[in-house]
């Protein structure tokens, strides 16, 4: 092998070496994804009061230490709620040891008809350690809007029921209480598992 | 001594290359102790240098990304609260409705008398009127006004008031409630802007003008504090959040990422 034919070889060798190190290092550098939409809140958006599913008057506060998933909905919900909740659910087991870390509460915004009873039925059925929260109209309210949480009450037409209109999104607190990250609806159990896990690297 | 051979070989074969020849021969052959050294020069030693040189690279583009800041955004400061009220049309209006839309917002009374009590609904005024100067990519660019005096200000003197400043109602929105509770929790709580009725009818507040974006999260605050509400700032702000939400895609969404993460705010 001539010379030259090994200075050609050993540059192509280099340069595919050089090449698989670049992505390499791209790969290792590039920012994180996520699927949902990153928040830089400084500080939390207020604490607020409720009744959870056992009757027991809770703040949010308390749960300062956790990473607080909030969820507004409400148990007769048709089609939207029970979607997110269940992919809810199934994320919690794919957070592996980090699950402990997590509490998902689901915010009833139709508190007229979600007793804590009901809530709790609900909200179990996806998660054992899934918490409902219900309170006065008031209360909601004030728990709902500085989250950017909208509701609405729906008469159907023809019907003895109605319905809620309400923001599907999904709240990711980090254990400060600061707003992290919003998950639009429709977000999978595997991409909100996978955005969690990365926040509590 | 096949390495040796090897060696040879290559000299008697270089006739064709007369560089490599002189390249070997100019080098006395008792510096070569071992073939060792003229194969892998390429590879140790220089490879090295090609990683060197890599990081090096990647140091100086983050540096640059950081000193130049090719890229500007505005930070995602917190969540617009959400809310529903009643419009100078008396319609109801929510949050929901500006989703996807860049939204400014500002709060003021209609009864609040000194000169300078207008300046925000000016400056609002002026944005409106000049909002045609600046590409926001196909974003609707919505207004927002909102009472802290519902009591007085009801859906009728919001409608005479948006006339007397010649507002375009069709995308600047009077808003305001039957239950002052509502405002409060939405002005103060939400949008977390200070008000007080010293007396009736007499409010002191700080000025503030936000900006929200398509997805619900305010983006840009307007005071004495943090931004200078400023008609050409505002314009150039809304510019910028519209570049983020056209080109935050892809590649591009690692630069604007990268651009939040080094804090490459505009000004």
């Amino acid at each position: 092998m001539s010379k030259k034919v090994k200075w050609i070889v050993g540059i192509l060798v280099v340069a595919v070496l050089l090449f698989i190190g670049a992505y390499f290092v791209g790969v290792l550098l590039r920012p994180y994804s996520y699927h949902g939409n990153v928040m830089q809140s400084t500080d939390p958006p207020g604490d607020f009061t409720l009744i959870d599913h056992n009757g027991n008057r809770m703040n949010l506060s308390d749960y300062e230490g956790k990473w607080v998933i909030l969820y507004y909905g409400y148990t007769f919900c048709p089609d939207v709620c029970p979607t997110t909740m269940m992919q809810l659910g199934r994320m919690m087991p794919l957070l592996g040891k980090k699950t402990k870390d997590v509490q998902v509460f689901m915010i009833s915004v139709d508190p007229e008809r979600d007793t804590p009873e009901r809530l709790k039925e609900y909200v179990t059925y996806f998660h054992p350690s899934f918490i409902g929260l219900t309170g006065t109209p008031e209360e909601v309210a004030d728990a709902a809007a500085p989250f950017g949480i909208y509701y609405k009450k729906q008469e159907v037409e023809g019907a003895s029921d109605y319905l809620m209109d309400h923001t599907a999104s999904v709240t990711v607190l980090d254990p400060q209480g600061r707003v992290r990250l919003i998950w639009p609806y429709g977000a999978t159990a595997e991409e909100m598992a996978e955005d969690l896990l990365h926040l509590m690297r | 001594m096949v390495v040796r051979g090897q060696h040879i070989g290559n000299r008697t074969m270089s006739h064709i290359d007369p560089s490599a020849v002189s390249a070997v021969d100019s080098t006395p052959e008792e510096e070569f102790p071992e073939e060792r050294q003229l194969l892998p020069s390429f590879g140790s030693i220089k490879l090295i240098w090609f990683v060197y040189g890599a990081f090096g690279l990647l140091l100086l583009i983050t540096f640059g990304f950081v000193i130049f800041q090719p890229i500007k955004v505005l930070p995602r400061v917190r969540l617009a609260p959400g809310f529903i009220l009643t419009n100078q049309d008396g319609e109801s209006v929510n949050n929901e409705q500006f989703r996807g839309k860049l939204t400014l917002y500002n709060f003021t009374y209609t009864r609040c008398q000194p000169p300078g009590c207008r300046q925000f609904d000016l400056i609002m005024k002026e944005v409106q009127d000049r909002i045609g100067e600046v590409e926001t990519y196909d974003l609707p660019v919505e207004f927002v006004t909102i009472t802290f005096d519902p009591e007085q200000d009801t859906p009728k003197a919001l409608k005479a008031y948006a006339e007397e400043l010649g507002a375009d109602t069709a995308t600047w929105h009077f808003l305001t409630s039957d239950d002052p509770k509502q405002i409060r929790r939405v002005v103060g709580t939400g949008f977390q802007v200070y008000y007080k009725e010293r007396t009736p009818g007499d409010f002191e507040f700080i000025p503030t003008m936000i900006l929200v974006d398509g997805w619900g999260i305010v983006r840009g605050i307007y005071n004495d504090r943090i931004y200078v509400a400023d008609a050409d700032r505002i314009l150039s702000h809304f510019n910028v959040v519209a570049s983020e939400a056209a080109f935050s895609k892809g590649a591009g969404r690692a630069g604007y990422e990268a651009a939040h993460l080094f804090l490459c705010f505009a000004d």
